[in-house]
């Protein structure tokens, strides 16, 4: 079969632009991480920690996370596909209209206009823009499915439709609201319903934005770095579909001990339990996958960044399930045992795995070798130093602050004040504000590599071909 | 119980039989080569 042009500007685009949100998201963690141990770095109306977090988390999950799925995709779709992108102009107007959305959120939370849905805090007019960027999205990559010139779909490309239309029912769903000004507007949810709809888009946003795509990815770029097949695809498709019947259930179980009906609560956490073995699935056919592999940990830098990656998806999702059951969660919930989860996935899981695509596209669409790989090496430690210190000190934190909270006299009454418990957490905060400074210098650090890469990386003949062949 | 309950639980009992239906097909002896088959073509040059 002849080899189709493919686009790889679209992709350069999308990197790019997702490396840029990337660093504006962990730079703005660190700054609010020192506001938690120094209120004086508040500077309101705009500076404050209430108006810089969603832009922490939007930034990181619409800007960095969907930013380089963008940038995947795109990829993975032409050549999953044997064809080229179906609109180069789309996806050229896409990139654009992404970030105008991200400008738009960032200035509009800035103002202090949100709509107080954790995940889901821009108002009305944005979530118009993100159904559009998003259909457009959908459009392009379906059709590409449509015309594929492949008759098999590899299993990559099931978890791409997955998050396509699992991310726009939720997200459509989530965003129904009655608008009472430009900037304000009420949910067309009441009470309960409310928190049930907006949990259940907010649980299920991590799977088919943060799980689905990575996954993609990992199944994607796992045999491209290894040179070997992934040990079962058969595995592969039978985790897929028990995730994606399983996952939507589990939403209410962010609502443990709430006015959310019981039997809601009891489903939630059923299923979530139940997530454990599609998700382990995966895990264990990535570890199989490198059966007589092991020592590409040592010499593949791509590897570690997979492996590691994959390894805490295994972690999160064994942590995830436990952290729903009811009893534990009585005892962790509303504590910074949270965020320590939450930011395992995140910087762990989903980033690394970003990482690791970013470090395989670089060179392929740019036609220059990997500028350093001990640079790509000492990213790499820096960011799972930065992350595991950011994480065991929210557990160990919020394990100490759970404790405190239930603690009781024998009269009943409590035994520390909430200031106490309060001032006990600063010694972790200023470890978690340190923990995110060295994940920061490894993000500078990768950048660096990739803009050095795309000045001066040595011309690469293997890869050349395919960065003149672009459209 | 109710028709809605019924309904409800009926359509809870379908999606198990469907994902059943899933995995048996999946691995079904028949289906073994073609369904290893797309993990293979990730080794052709990109």
């Amino acid at each position: 079969m002849e080899k189709p042009s493919y686009n790889t500007d679209i992709v350069r685009g999308f990197v790019n632009w997702s490396i840029i949100w990337g660093l504006v998201a962990v730079l703005v963690g660190v700054i609010v991480s020192l506001q938690m141990v120094n209120p004086d770095l508040n500077f309101p109306p705009y500076l404050t920690f209430g108006r810089l977090r969603p832009i922490h988390t939007n930034a990181g999950i619409y800007g960095w996370g969907v930013g380089f799925i963008f940038a995947t995709f795109f990829y993975m779709a032409q050549r999953l596909c044997k064809t080229p992108i179906w609109s180069p102009k789309l996806a050229k107007f896409q990139l654009w209209f992404f970030n105008a959305t991200i400008i738009a959120s960032a200035v509009t939370l800035l103002m202090g206009f949100t709509t107080s849905k954790e995940y889901h805090e821009m108002e009305w007019p944005i979530d118009l823009m993100i159904i559009v960027l998003w259909v457009m999205f959908a459009i392009n990559i379906i059709m590409t499915i449509i015309k594929r010139r492949e008759e098999q779909m590899y299993i990559s490309l099931w978890y791409m439709m997955a998050a396509i239309i699992g991310i726009a029912v939720l997200f459509v769903v989530n965003s129904a609201a009655v608008p009472a000004a430009l900037f304000k507007s009420y949910s067309a949810y009441a009470g309960t319903n409310d928190a049930n709809v907006h949990w259940w888009f907010g649980h299920n946003a991590v799977a088919m934005a943060l799980t689905a795509p990575p996954l993609a990815m990992f199944y994607y770029f796992l045999p491209k770095s290894t040179g070997v097949p992934i040990y079962s695809h058969r595995l592969s498709i039978i985790s897929f579909w028990s995730l994606i019947f399983m996952y939507l259930w589990t939403g209410a179980h962010h609502l443990l001990w709430t006015p959310v009906p019981d039997w809601v609560q009891t489903l939630a956490m059923a299923f979530s339990v139940m997530l454990i073995a599609p998700s382990w699935g995966s895990v264990i056919n990535g570890y199989l996958s490198m059966n007589g592999q092991w020592h590409q940990m040592r010499d593949n830098y791509l590897v570690k960044f997979l492996i590691l990656g994959l390894t805490f998806y295994g972690l999160q999702t064994l942590q995830g399930p436990m952290q729903s059951i009811r009893t534990f969660s009585a005892f962790i919930h509303y504590t910074d045992w949270v965020p320590g989860h939450i930011h395992m996935g995140t910087m762990g899981w989903v980033s690394m795995i970003g990482f690791a695509c970013i470090y395989y596209l670089v060179p392929r669409i740019y036609g220059n070798e990997i500028f350093s790989i001990p640079l790509a090496n000492l990213h790499f430690w820096l960011i799972l130093i930065g992350q595991l210190i950011w994480s065991i000190s929210m557990w160990v934190a919020g394990v100490l602050q759970a404790g405190m909270w239930n603690a009781m006299n024998p009269d009943g009454s409590l035994t520390y004040t909430f200031m106490e418990t309060m001032v006990e957490m600063y010694p972790y905060w200023w470890a978690r504000a340190i923990g995110g400074l060295i994940y920061l210098i490894g993000v500078l650090i990768f950048i660096y590599n990739l803009y050095m890469t795309v000045q001066k990386g040595k011309k690469s003949s293997s890869t050349l071909t395919e960065a003149e062949g672009r459209a | 119980m109710d028709l809605a309950s019924v309904f409800y639980l009926g359509v809870t009992f379908g999606l198990f039989a469907i994902l059943v239906g899933i995995v048996l097909r999946t691995y079904s002896k028949k289906r073994k080569e073609t369904g290893e088959a797309p993990k293979y073509k990730m080794l052709d040059d990109d």
